[in-house]
């Protein structure tokens, strides 16, 4: 195997074994990164040098610190709404163009305590605000399985790139599916924990209710080792919770003691058959396995697009005032001071980022807060009641993870309400605040087509057992061959 | 009742956003059918259910009043369009603009 075909469980074992050297590594996924990017352009900042100097740390190291070192030397990508004292932060946005921020966010300090080497700043959506990646202010990103197609998003940068074997792992953003419908269309792994189990210190705030980092790998496993890193309270994020993590780990479950929840609102309409083909034949063969199958309803779920629609772009409206030419990234020179503000922002920030935030200051404008944010508020307690309710049945809910797989380049971007339609199988975990990884489940018509596995709040460890319980059994796919391999 | 182009220019201007005529007519467009779509909650009673504002209860966590490092003002301007006497430089306000 090459060393940029290994995964974060593997390279780190290697290199804290000193069979690898942290710089071996680094130089091997650049090698990758630069047969690779200029087609499918993951990147919007990439610094080889920081790497290589971080790698030199690592391989510095005494033996016994070295061994301490969960992630050693693993290099990694972050999506770029994540601050970097090192590299620039843009959130995908001309109005952050060459914003250096002043400190991290503490996942990426927390990598970097634990060995890992950030090695770039990812593609997404303009402030995460998409599902696709096409409304980067900088370019689109190519899906590796098909250039032709999106590779979803908003953090479809980290998805390509841990799909073009370009890192191991990404850190990504999850904010009404942002993780996990890129992982689907990735074909990688993709886990949003629950609300408030990573710190969103550093994480350039789009909803501050729904927001969420996590992990893309190509593997469970490697999702754990990430999410153990970057998961725990940090005084820095006042939403951030106390208390210990789930960790559990033991033997995988057997399926037979597994409760399985079948919604029935995620099985029908609006649904690519060969999608729902896919999930059936999933659900057969846990069935197969042992696994109870349970059939359940949760009422409230067509109901979470509008509610999600409303309470995303109000915070985000309001979230988003901050940039205003006056402190930092880009200013529109005016001769006075309102003129400044308009300008600035009209220029700074793109149609789908001026929509949500129109959208969000109407929802939350004289006379219509009741109408809009506080019923949408209210909305979202019947979802998250929903799952309660569902969680006493079933120890884990399975659903396809999106109604279709990747579609083309200009297919939806001209229909804002068509895009905001297809997060409906993953807006619910936000609104409820659950976790939630997607997982692959095969290719269809050479494409990926994952599945979402949903668990109660603040089971991540049992979540993950599920789901890593499913990747060994389920038959993984070849990577895809992107620029001819080896 | 629809969303009329004057009240998606009013709501830009709060926002502080300017659109010029072709971009109010297709903003109004897209909002509009967006806000049709979302008249579905009225379908719901939600008369006797309590807004959920944080998914998990948590108390305001509040630290100690203690003095601590923070931002050096150099750090605070290093990205500022307009540094000025270790302040943020912004167009004049009054006397109708210019500095």
């Amino acid at each position: 195997m090459a060393i940029h075909e290994l995964g974060v469980k593997d390279l780190a074992e290697r290199v804290r074994a000193r069979e690898l050297s942290a710089s071996e590594t680094v130089s091997a996924v650049f090698t990758r990164i630069k047969n690779v990017e200029s087609t499918i352009q993951a990147f919007l900042h990439l610094d080889p040098d920081y790497a290589r100097m971080r790698a030199q740390v690592i391989d510095q190291l005494p033996a016994d610190e070295l061994k301490n070192l969960p992630l050693a030397g693993v290099p990694i990508a972050v999506k770029d709404n994540m601050t970097t004292v090192s590299m620039p932060t843009t959130a995908g946005s001309k109005i952050l163009s060459g914003f250096m921020s002043p400190y991290n966010a503490t996942v990426v300090n927390r990598l970097e305590a634990a060995g890992a080497i950030i090695v770039g700043k990812t593609n997404l959506d303009e402030f995460a605000m998409g599902s696709s990646t096409e409304h980067s202010a900088y370019h689109t990103t190519c899906n590796p399985w098909d250039i032709r197609r999106v590779p979803g998003g908003s953090s479809g940068g980290s998805a390509a790139a841990v799909a073009a074997q370009m890192v191991p792992a990404a850190l990504g953003s999850d904010t009404g599916g942002s993780i996990r419908q890129p992982a689907s269309y990735c074909g990688v792994t993709g886990f949003k924990p629950t609300f408030g189990r990573i710190s969103r210190y550093g994480l350039i705030a789009f909803a501050s209710s729904l927001d969420q980092i996590g992990p893309l790998t190509r593997s469970v496993e490697d999702a754990r080792l990430l999410y153990e890193v970057i998961a725990g309270h940090d005084p820095l994020d006042a939403t951030s919770l106390p208390g210990e993590l789930d960790v559990s780990r033991g033997p995988l479950p057997h399926w037979r003691d597994i409760r399985i929840g079948v919604p029935k609102e995620y099985d029908g309409e609006g649904i690519d058959p060969r999608v729902q083909e896919r999930y059936h034949e999933v659900l057969a063969f846990l069935r197969d396995q042992g696994a109870q199958l349970v059939d359940l309803s949760l009422p409230h779920t067509r109901y979470a697009i509008s509610a999600y629609y409303i309470i995303a772009p109000a915070e985000a409206s309001s979230n988003l005032a901050r940039f205003d030419g006056v402190r930092y990234g880009f200013r529109h020179p005016a001769a006075d001071l309102l003129s400044m503000y308009e300008t600035t922002r009209t220029e700074g920030f793109g149609s789908e980022v001026t929509r949500r935030i129109l959208l969000g200051t109407h929802a939350l404008s004289s006379g219509y807060y009741d109408a809009y944010y506080l019923k949408a508020q209210k909305v979202r307690t019947l979802i998250r009641q929903d799952f309660e309710r569902a969680f006493d049945q079933v120890d884990v809910i399975l659903t396809p993870t999106t109604p279709e797989v990747a579609f083309k380049f200009g297919e939806k971007s001209q229909d804002p309400l068509q895009m905001y339609l297809s997060d409906v199988f993953t807006v619910t975990a936000n609104l409820a605040g659950i976790p939630g990884i997607s997982t692959p489940a095969g290719l269809i018509s050479d494409v990926p087509v994952g599945v979402q596995w949903l668990g109660p709040v603040l089971q991540e460890g049992r979540l993950l057992q599920i789901a890593q319980a499913f990747e060994q059994l389920w038959p993984s796919v070849p990577w895809p061959s992107v620029g001819g391999d080896l | 009742m629809p969303l009329s182009e004057e009240q998606v220019k009013h709501v830009a201007r709060l926002a502080r956003i300017r659109l010029d005529p072709e971009d109010a007519a297709q903003m109004t467009v897209h909002l509009d059918a967006v806000l049709e779509y979302m008249t579905q909650l009225n379908e719901l009673n939600t008369d006797n259910v309590q807004p959920t504002m944080h998914v998990i209860g948590l108390n305001m966590p509040l630290r100690d009043d203690e003095v601590r490092p923070s931002l050096s003002v150099k750090e605070a301007l290093k990205n500022a369009p307009d540094p000025r006497d270790n302040m943020f430089g912004v167009p004049r306000i009054m006397d109708g603009g210019d500095h």
